[in-house]
């Protein structure tokens, strides 16, 4: 079963619009969804969440399509954090903790006081006192504590300072333990991506150029570097994308399957992929 | 729909205490003048909770959780009322116990009448609130809270107190109250979807 499918979503919004968004998340896996800002994915987020309607298409989450009645019940399953805390500022994480009581019929108290005391939150100071961290931090622990089977995360793990971010992401790996939990997350830390999920999805002015599995996509590109001479040899095909890299050199990335076996190639990475079809886009 | 009235209950809280002083203060001038200005002035506290949210962009995270529009948008209607009769009861009780001293107090009757008219003003302020956002719809309450101060002192002073005004009028505003709520919920509904 996917844990979230979309269909052949459009969505306007004044000059900005999603465009035939197809996306599927299976179950038990962790998608990194990436995209420069204003890309569409805090508007896919909401689309998913059924906050906006779609102009056309479908999507669904944990089975249920999000404008059918039952979908309400099924939000008791997923756990959202989005770019902000958005709590009023005159609340404490206790009184979030006891709001969220009556919210979620599986909250877990225990879970939540665990929580707020492994990510050192003060239960008593007021919202409004906290850093960007703190506010982030009170966010993934109500997403953690009503036992959902899937997380939507609308870059949670910005503000958040190095180790307690690596202490998040290793809490996200946990998370995905369970065959029937699973994560979307979206998010500019690439290598944050690249460290925790199975698949990478781009989207790129509204568009998806591509949704894949982390360890194909990969494999299937590597990282020239030499002269542009030698860049010029390769098919055309071959090159995503490429930029100077100072002396006369350039760097591109390139498919490996378009390029001669004996090609020395970098190993390119998530953020390397995404940068260079950009900037293949843009060229 | 009690997770919403509990978090804008917090959201208030301080607001309340000082409502609370101003009401002991208030009710101890012992007029029902005063009863339906202190009921229809706690009806303004939903727009201070709905300040905070506006200011916190809660409506966002709250499209995230399983709380339907309808729960959302009642919620809203439930404190302003619960918030006016907790005012008018606490009016009452000192009015009563000032009654020990005093002859002329108010009666459960004023406390009806108060009760109607604050609801009646929530259910013209609010869907103006959620349609406009809580600044331009204050605006709105402001020019209503002013009209029924203005109004309630010129009847006032033309029938002395309250009670003695005639039966009919006293019987239309419950009704006048109910159609108001029947028609501004659904309004309010609609509008909150539009935003």
């Amino acid at each position: 079963m996917n844990a979230i499918e979309l269909n052949h979503i459009c969505k306007t919004l004044g000059e900005f619009a999603i465009q035939d968004l197809t996306l599927a998340v299976p179950s038990g896996t962790i998608c990194g969804l990436v995209g420069e800002n204003g890309a569409g994915k805090s508007t896919t987020i909401r689309l998913l969440m059924n906050a906006l309607r779609p102009d056309s298409g479908s999507a669904r989450v944990l089975g249920t399509d999000v404008t059918a009645p039952e979908f309400r019940k099924v939000k008791e399953d997923v756990g959202v954090v989005l770019d902000e805390a958005y709590y009023p500022e005159t609340l404490t994480a206790a009184q979030v903790g006891k709001v969220m009581a009556a919210t979620y019929r599986r909250w877990d108290q225990g879970a939540y006081e665990d929580y707020l005391r492994r990510f050192d939150l003060p239960g008593k100071k007021p919202f409004r006192d906290f850093s960007r961290g703190m506010k982030m931090k009170l966010a993934i622990a109500v997403a953690l504590s009503h036992q959902p089977k899937l997380l939507i995360l609308d870059e949670a793990t910005s503000g958040l300072d190095p180790i307690v971010r690596d202490e998040v992401l290793e809490i996200f790996n946990e998370f995905t333990r369970e065959e029937d939990h699973s994560i979307l997350i979206s998010s500019h830390i690439l290598s944050d991506l690249e460290k925790l999920c199975d698949y990478i999805a781009f989207l790129h002015q509204g568009r998806l150029l591509f949704c894949d599995e982390k360890d194909r996509l990969l494999e299937s590109y590597g990282v020239f570097a030499g002269t542009a001479e030698q860049l010029e040899s390769l098919r055309e095909e071959a090159v995503v994308g490429r930029e100077a890299s100072g002396f006369g050199g350039v760097r591109a990335l390139v498919r490996r399957e378009e390029v001669p076996a004996g090609l020395e190639l970098d190993r390119a990475t998530v953020e390397d992929i995404i940068l260079f079809m950009v900037k293949g886009a843009k060229q | 729909m009690k997770a919403l009235i509990l978090k804008d209950f917090y959201v208030i809280w301080k607001q309340m205490r000082t409502f609370i002083v101003v009401i002991l203060l208030l009710a101890m001038m012992n007029s029902a003048y005063y009863m339906v200005f202190l009921v229809v002035w706690c009806s303004m506290l939903p727009y201070t909770a709905m300040a905070y949210d506006e200011r916190s962009h809660w409506n966002q995270l709250a499209a995230m959780m399983p709380y339907s529009k309808r729960d959302i948008v009642l919620s809203k209607y439930v404190l302003g009322w619960l918030c006016m009769t907790a005012a008018g009861l606490l009016c009452l009780v000192i009015q009563a116990a000032m009654g020990c001293f005093f002859e002329n107090v108010v009666s459960v009757s004023v406390l009806l009448t108060s009760l109607c008219v604050g609801v009646i003003s929530l259910d013209i302020a609010l869907p103006a609130v959620l349609r406009f956002g809580v600044e331009r719809g204050r605006m709105i309450f402001m020019v209503m809270i002013f009209g029924v101060a203005i109004g309630t002192g010129i009847v006032l002073d033309m029938s002395d107190t309250l009670p003695s005004i005639s039966l009919p009028v006293m019987a239309l505003l419950p009704l006048a109250a109910v159609i108001a709520t029947a028609v501004s919920l659904p309004l309010s509904m609609k509008l909150y979807e539009v935003n």
